[in-house]
């Protein structure tokens, strides 16, 4: 096992950090706190960069790389607390319609997204959960397509996308179906941290042709919904590694910085053994995610078990390097001034959507045989 | 970034299991005569250390007069890898063929890598590694027994303590102070001592588990003569040596930390599948968060250790190796804790039963894993360190 970037993939790397600092410093997270400021600039320049296309394939116009390189945009663009709708087109539409394999629906949507033409996002979750198997959302048969009914939350940019990909439940299972934008009541969720938006959709009988299923309902569309969120879920994951990395690189300039009692705060070993923790809660979970983002690039067996643990370890870095970061920076990391609440609250999102911690070791839970009978 | 090696190194570990399965020592000659101390060597264990150095499978990365077969480091892990899966121990004497063989290679004399690390690698002599005092463990450049020059020899007087195997072993490889007014760290030097010279006194120290089989041991040193050619290296250059020691501990350690972890973080689970539909649902709840993080450890320390592995090979620095002992260590410790709990009263019992680690019962495994925590540089001195060396954060 070599989990470590190849030279190609660090080259990626650093292009895509050289870009985001350049294009999406603080001051852009902050206008869109402060100023409703949407970083549409940015998504702009990501498409001209290719980055929505990453882990398309090249006959589709994409870059024709894989799971790997497409978190690794994640995992900068999470350092960064970039706006847009990269998460939701790249990382969730994207892969759902990659399972369709040579649709024509979804070939042409795929060719947009890697030009950076389309926005789209995945309406999947229900009362919060992230969860296929609890889908409620109706898709009844009508003639040669179908009807929707039902309520998604949390969907992101669920207001805005130009296309979303619905999982709903037909008497066959679950299906995949595709609504232009605005086709459900959306409501707006209000964001602490309005780098994300969420939005809450209701489907009051929404009618899909049949041209416009990206999965027609059963088993196999069941299983495509998994693995495209299991795609979603790294992805956001490492998302979340991003932005804690740069929590505790913040914290770690700052302790070097900041002198009380004639010394820097950083020599203090009360300080020194929490600063030691939260780099070895960031690197574990960044080598997990990493782990995670090859099972899928490989389509290893173990994808389910590595994405929900990459997603539960994100999860508890964020807890310490939050509450750390934070404490560490004393009142200057508590004022609305300083960019670190930018990071602090998108770390926060990125636990609690797609499954948190909790949610995730619950599953694991089960995954091992310890649930109930 | 792939889950597997390249068809070259997967194609070594073959040949390497097709060699074990041959060679391997035999179990019920093990069991009947099972290792007494970190520096015993009973007949099998000799026997076995000559087969792997005969056919230079004893350390693949160096030549093979040394016991190897010039292989790479990526083959040298998957060899490791291969060796404690198949749960055969490499060695009965870790300190000697992990860092006094190999540190005598690097620094001592020709007569000496004949003397001491070859001997050690033929699995014909033990050493043990001579470091702590009761007054220098984590600060062990205060060490204070004293090696004084005197004409052709070294005159030795003063107190190890906590040194494994000394009970058992042919040898020390002793840090002790030559240069009693240098500043602390450049008047140590490294000096071989025989265990049966006069004036060498071992008395064991009984550990919190296994009170019948020490490993830890006092030694006490009085007016010890030995030549000065037992010195090794240079004269006040042992804090390298220390160092540099501890390097090759760490070096080779994390991979044994991961297996080990690994298979106790699945007995953990299979114990766990046969206790957990007992209870009610909630506290089956709290039992399984805590055994899920306790696998996920396991899966962090295994993640982390390939990572920082593949940066080594591929010549970067990497940070993950300061961290592997730490994590490895204290997670080994939370895992044996989680099993106490999962055992509940029975964990009180003295007699083993559910095993990750070994023969002890639960709440010895737990407190087994201080050994872990403590010796070799404590988690305090990790953090230590990580805070120094990896983030650069100023000494207080």
């Amino acid at each position: 096992m070599e989990l470590e970037l190849t030279e190609e993939q660090r080259e990626l790397r650093d292009g895509v950090r050289r870009v985001l600092e350049a294009q999406c410093p603080p001051a852009l997270a902050r206008a869109v706190h402060e100023r409703g400021e949407t970083g549409a600039a940015l998504w702009r320049q990501m498409g001209a960069l290719a980055w929505p296309g990453i882990a398309i394939d090249e006959g589709l116009g994409g870059l024709g790389l894989g799971a790997v390189e497409l978190c690794l945009v994640a995992e900068e663009l999470g350092r960064a607390v970039a706006p847009g709708p990269f998460l939701a087109t790249a990382t969730q539409l994207a892969p759902l319609l990659q399972e369709a394999g040579a649709s024509p629906l979804a070939q042409p949507l795929l060719r947009r997204i890697a030009e950076g033409a389309l926005t789209g996002s995945v309406a999947l979750a229900e009362d919060e959960r992230w969860e296929p198997a609890r889908v409620a959302c109706r898709a009844r048969r009508a003639g040669q397509g179908f009807v929707l009914r039902g309520r998604k939350s949390g969907v992101f940019d669920g207001a805005t996308a130009e296309e979303i990909a619905v999982v709903a439940r037909a008497d066959e299972g679950l299906g995949v179906f595709l609504v232009p934008g605005g086709a459900a009541k959306a409501t707006p969720r209000t964001l602490l941290d309005p780098t994300l938006a969420l939005a809450d959709l209701v489907f009051e009988d929404v009618a899909v042709p049949a041209e416009r299923v990206v999965l027609a309902p059963g088993a196999a569309a069941e299983r495509a919904a998994v693995r495209a969120l299991e795609v979603a879920t790294v992805a956001l994951a490492l998302a979340t590694v991003g932005t804690c990395r740069r929590i505790f690189e913040t914290t770690l300039d700052y302790v070097k910085l900041r002198r009380q009692y004639g010394r820097p705060i950083g020599s203090f070993q009360a300080l020194k053994h929490r600063l030691a923790d939260m780099v070895l809660a960031v690197e574990r979970a960044t080598a997990l995610g990493y782990f995670a983002a090859a099972t899928l690039a490989e389509d290893d067996p173990r994808r389910a078990e590595a994405a929900a643990l990459a997603k539960a370890e994100a999860g508890d870095c964020q807890r310490l390097v939050v509450a750390e970061g934070l404490q560490l920076h004393g009142g200057l990391g508590f004022t609305w001034e300083h960019d670190l609440h930018l990071f602090l609250k998108r770390a926060k999102c990125g636990d609690a959507l797609l499954g948190s911690a909790v949610e995730q070791r619950a599953r694991l839970a089960h995954r091992l045989g310890l649930g109930a009978a | 970034m792939r889950l597997s090696f390249s068809a070259e190194v997967e194609a070594f570990r073959r040949e390497f299991l097709d060699w074990l399965a041959a060679n391997r020592p035999d179990p019920a000659e093990m069991a009947a005569d099972p290792a007494r101390s970190s520096a015993h060597l009973p007949g099998w264990s000799r026997r076995w250390a000559r087969r792997l150095f005969d056919a230079g499978w004893l350390v693949p990365g160096w030549p093979p007069e040394l016991g190897g077969r010039n292989a790479g480091p990526t083959e040298q892990l998957v060899y490791l890898e291969a060796m404690a899966r198949a749960g055969v121990p490499r060695t009965t004497n870790p300190q000697g063929l992990g860092i006094i063989a190999p540190s005598i290679l690097d620094y001592g004399s020709p007569d000496q890598v004949r003397d001491y690390a070859l001997p050690i690698l033929r699995g014909e002599r033990a050493g043990c590694l001579g470091m702590s005092e009761p007054g220098a463990g984590s600060d062990l450049a205060a060490l204070a027994t004293r090696a004084e020059p005197r004409g052709d020899r070294f005159v030795i007087s003063g107190q190890k303590v906590w040194t494994s195997g000394a009970n058992w072993a042919d040898f020390c490889f002793l840090f002790c102070r030559t240069d009693p007014d240098a500043p602390k760290h450049r008047g140590i030097s490294v000096v071989l001592v025989e265990m049966d010279r006069p004036g060498v006194v071992v008395k064991p120290l009984p550990e919190i588990v296994g009170r019948d089989h020490p490993d830890l041991n006092e030694v006490f040193f009085s007016e010890v003569e030995v030549p000065a050619s037992q010195l090794v290296g240079k004269l006040n250059d042992g804090w390298a040596m220390a160092n540099g020691s501890l390097a090759h501990e760490r070096g080779m350690v994390w991979l044994e930390g991961v297996l080990h972890l690994q298979n106790a973080a699945t007995r953990l689970i299979a114990e766990a599948r046969r206790r957990l539909p007992a209870v009610g649902e909630v506290e089956r709840g709290v039992h399984a968060e805590r055994i899920v993080r306790a696998w996920g450890d396991a899966q962090a320390a295994r993640c982390l250790g390939y990572r920082g592995f593949a940066k080594l090979v591929r010549g970067g620095s990497a940070p993950e190796q300061a961290l592997m002992k730490l994590m490895s260590s204290e997670a080994r410790q939370r895992l044996t804790l989680v099993a106490t709990e999962l055992a509940g009263a029975s964990t009180l019992d003295a007699t083993p039963q559910l095993g990750p680690f070994s023969e002890w019962s639960p709440l010895e495994q737990y407190f087994v894993t201080f050994g872990g925590t403590i010796s070799a540089g404590s988690s305090e001195i990790q953090r230590n360190i990580i805070a120094e060396k990896v983030l650069g954060l100023p000494r207080g």
